[in-house]
């Protein structure tokens, strides 16, 4: 085997890293300035008062809310993705893992914050945190936000150790290949990385212990999420379905974002070697598999609420699929079931365009789902004299806006600093061991026969 | 005393050479290989191979588990308020608190074994060329004692490798 | 024995008249929200009186129910706080402590009778109105979720002065500003642990029935209601 191959991967890899050209600072600058705005916005709030928002009786979660949803059921993207093709040592996930890692741990980050916008006195959140007051209080472990924090919290820790640790030997790489600041930087941050026998061992058993970790935890972070609705007696919130509910809406979702980001990276990296339309296309029947999923949840619930004829209930189904939330609704539905399942059915239709428009649409769609979710059950609860409308405030549409900014932008300084691909893995990959299986090293199509 | 190693365009070859340093008379331990990835299904690359993690990972999941079983009910109790009509020890809230705890505890165990173990809280050690990460292998010996250099110089040129070098 | 606070409204002396809310704003400190406020749903009537028309034309009646925190045994608002902010006391109350209140509006959301109000903005009484404040209750700040105690200042007041002068609280002694206004005595308060109180005797009216009681919150206000005849 000659050097010829490994150098040109990695200076494939590693050009995002040492050249730099005008565009990368005005799309910096530019959403620099929207995450400006949005920060700004929050502080707008905080000065003047959360009245600003469109927040009322009895709506006291909306748009915030829904977007803390949204974003951590992104997170669900890399964990999921990563961990399960980790463990079945699927080849193709090689080029997508750390693309996935690091959506999840930045999405979680925003996602994050927004149980922080929402609190009426913010100033106040560390009282959240388990620490030794002077008064001997704790939290109340008995409340869901309590249940919010500490699995955030963890997987959060998870999730930056799982995109962390497999940097290293990537950093070693970066440092012995630039001289200078460079050098010195990616040195400390490559902690003394050789790459001994027993440094990839070590680094490879702790990979798998992470990995068999973090599943059940992203599991249990957005069950835990649910049950900040599952746990109150409201009228269609109050359904043990909401736990696998969130989940698959999550592990949806957060395909959909993997899937854009990977062929956004494609385009605007030059990364057409290593992506090959065969990843994307294995995603997008991945999404269309969690589609028929969440389409198979809607229907359990939607089901047993509208057999069930109670009440309350009646009326919070009525009014999304009849009343003035019908619009959005039967928009989610198109956005989450019909258009993905028309595209990615047919394979004429399942190119890389395809499966973007599709994803584009399920993330639409899914903030839709959480939205109806959150806003048309507060509404119409259990005494209809109390039943109130809602309509988002400028304040909570910027600070939205705001999220989307910071996502791209947190991505494109990663993108600068870290290669986006491992290239240590994809070297693995193109040595491939008589010892391994097959299918580790070749990429295959799901759901194909071997030819 | 300084370190004589070679580079090797690939893993048959860096075999070869670890072999030779094996008939000379050398330990696995004295033995260094770098390499810029994994070189899995080439014998050499199963030195130091066993390790303690996954034991240790789970003793940090059972002290996640058991540390955060009495914190739960140590600050239950500490200011104990009726809520709903709750106990005041709620054992099914308190499932997801340890749950967590648990798993971070495993984590973080694992963590921490991984910088420890794999030496990565230390200054880089000597032996190293940044040729390794073109994807060449490195094979040599660190701190060879004198009357067994002859040896080891002929087991690194049997691997084919074309100089040696010394650091 | 421990008190446990409990109310009993009737129905069928309710007028309407409103007196009660003005009543409680007036003893609470509750700020009035204007009219936009108000029409985005923001009013923040601790008590409120609902309004309801039964029958067709010519036999219209109109039905008055005032609502105010129910004071849950099982309350669903307070497991869900995660400050406590929200609790349980020895005397049956549900406790909001609004200096540990971080305004997640979790509670509002439980509370299935929709009782429980949030302060959006900074109240404001412009001068002379803030002569008018009760120097007995605080002023919430922004942010923080407030609702009915069954007047808890009263309550306190009281037993500290029967503590202190080494006598038993009597029936009627302790009266909720609504209660205290209601021109029609549709509103009684009163110790349910004390079989021959007043709220105790018309707690096991047959006219009595809970509000929402198929949830099981366990509320003590006893609504008595006529059974119409059909």
């Amino acid at each position: 085997m000659s050097d010829a191959p490994a150098n040109r991967l990695s200076d494939d890899l590693l050009r995002p890293l040492l050249q730099t050209s005008w565009r990368f600072y005005a799309l910096v600058a530019f959403l620099g300035s929207i995450v400006l705005m949005g920060l700004g916005t929050w502080a707008y709030q905080m000065y003047n008062g959360f009245g600003v928002t469109g927040i009322n009786n009895p709506i006291f979660w909306a748009v915030y809310v829904t977007n803390f949803v949204f974003w951590i059921g992104i997170s669900h993207a890399g964990m999921v993705i990563t961990a399960i093709l980790r463990l079945v040592n699927a080849g193709w996930r090689r080029p997508v893992t750390r693309c996935a890692e690091a959506i999840t741990v930045f999405a979680l980050m925003i996602g994050a914050l927004f149980p922080l916008i929402h609190l009426g006195r913010p100033w106040l959140f560390f009282w959240l945190i388990p620490y030794p007051s002077s008064r001997q209080i704790w939290p109340n472990f008995r409340s869901p936000l309590v249940w919010d924090f500490f699995a955030i919290s963890t997987y959060l820790t998870g999730s930056v150790l799982f995109l962390g640790l497999p940097m290293i030997p990537d950093f070693a790489l970066v440092r012995d290949r630039t001289t200078g600041w460079r050098r010195r930087i990616y040195g400390g941050l490559a902690l003394g990385w050789t790459g001994t026998p027993k440094q990839w061992h070590r680094l490879e058993s702790a990979m798998s212990i992470m990995a068999i970790a973090i599943l059940p935890v992203a599991i249990s972070v957005h069950t835990v999420v649910s049950f900040d609705f599952s746990m109150a007696p409201v009228p269609m919130w109050h359904s043990t379905i909401f736990g696998p509910y969130f989940v698959a809406g999550a592990i949806f979702s957060g395909i959909a974002g993997l899937l854009i980001v990977t062929a956004a990276l494609r385009k605007f990296l030059h990364l057409e070697e290593y992506v090959h339309p065969v990843h994307i296309q294995n995603l997008g029947k991945l999404l269309l598999l969690m589609s028929l999923l969440w389409a198979y949840f809607l229907f359990v619930e939607r089901l047993t609420v509208w057999y069930g004829n109670e009440s309350a209930e009646i009326a919070v189904l009525r009014v999304t699929q009849k009343g003035s939330f019908a619009p959005l609704y039967w928009t989610m539905v198109v956005c989450n079931f019909v258009m993905p399942f028309s595209i990615l059915s047919l394979k004429k239709l399942r190119t890389i365009t395809g499966c973007v428009i599709a994803s584009c649409g399920v993330l639409i769609g899914m903030w839709l789902e959480r939205f109806l979710i959150v806003v048309p059950s507060l509404g119409h609860k259990y005494l209809p004299y109390t039943w109130g409308t809602y309509r988002p405030r400028p304040v909570e549409i910027l600070i939205t806006i705001s999220t989307f900014a910071a996502l791209v932008l947190l991505y494109t300084l990663f993108v600068k600093f870290v290669p986006i691909i491992s290239i240590w893995e994809l070297r693995a990959a193109e040595h491939p061991s008589p010892a391994l299986l097959p299918a580790a090293a070749r990429e295959q199509a799901l759901g194909e026969t071997q030819a | 005393m300084s370190a004589v190693y070679a580079m090797y365009p690939d893993g048959d070859a860096a075999q070869r050479a670890v072999d030779g340093l094996r008939a000379a008379g050398f330990a696995d331990r004295d033995i260094t290989v770098i390499s810029a990835q994994p070189m899995e299904g080439h014998e050499f690359s199963e030195m130091n191979k066993a390790t303690w993690l996954w034991h240790i990972a789970s003793a940090g999941g059972f002290l996640g588990l058991c540390g955060s079983t009495w914190f739960v009910q140590m600050t239950e109790l500490a200011w104990p308020l009726q809520t709903g009509n709750m106990p005041i020890v709620a054992w099914w809230p308190n499932l997801i608190i340890i749950f967590e705890m648990t798993m971070l505890g495993a984590i973080l165990a694992t963590v921490v074994t991984l910088l420890v173990t794999a030496g990565l809280v230390r200054r880089m050690p000597a032996l190293y060329d940044p040729e390794v990460s073109d994807g060449k292998i490195l094979v040599g010996v660190a701190n060879p004692a004198e009357a067994s250099l002859p040896d080891l110089e002929r087991a690194l040129r049997a691997g084919g490798a074309a100089q040696l070098r010394r650091s | 024995m421990a008190h446990r606070w409990g109310m009993a409204v009737d129905l069928d002396r309710c007028t309407g008249c409103g007196a009660c809310v003005a009543a409680c704003h007036a003893e609470n400190n509750i700020p009035t929200v204007g009219p936009d406020q108000a029409g985005r749903g923001r009013a923040m009537h601790w008590l409120r009186v609902e309004r309801y028309w039964e029958g067709d034309f010519p036999d219209v009646r109109l039905k008055f129910r005032p609502v105010m925190c129910q004071q849950c045994d099982a309350a669903p608002c307070e497991p869900v706080c995660p400050t406590y902010a929200s609790h349980h006391t020895d005397e049956g109350l549900n406790a909001q402590v609004y200096n540990r209140c971080i305004g997640t509006r979790y509670c509002a959301n439980a509370c299935p009778y929709n009782v429980r109000f949030f302060e959006f903005f900074n109240p404001q009484w412009p001068k002379p109105l803030h002569l008018q404040l009760n120097p007995d209750v605080s002023v919430r700040e922004v942010g923080v979720m407030e609702k009915c105690t069954f007047c808890v200042q009263r309550i306190t007041a009281a037993e500290i002065d029967a503590k202190a002068g080494k006598r038993e609280l009597k029936d009627g002694e302790i009266q909720t500003a609504c209660a205290q206004s209601c021109a029609a005595r549709a509103l009684v308060f009163g110790d349910l642990n004390d079989p021959d109180s007043d709220v105790s005797r018309l707690s096991r009216s047959p006219r009595g029935s809970k509000l929402l009681e198929d949830l099981g919150t366990l509320p003590k206000v006893t609504y008595l209601d006529r059974q119409t005849q059909v």
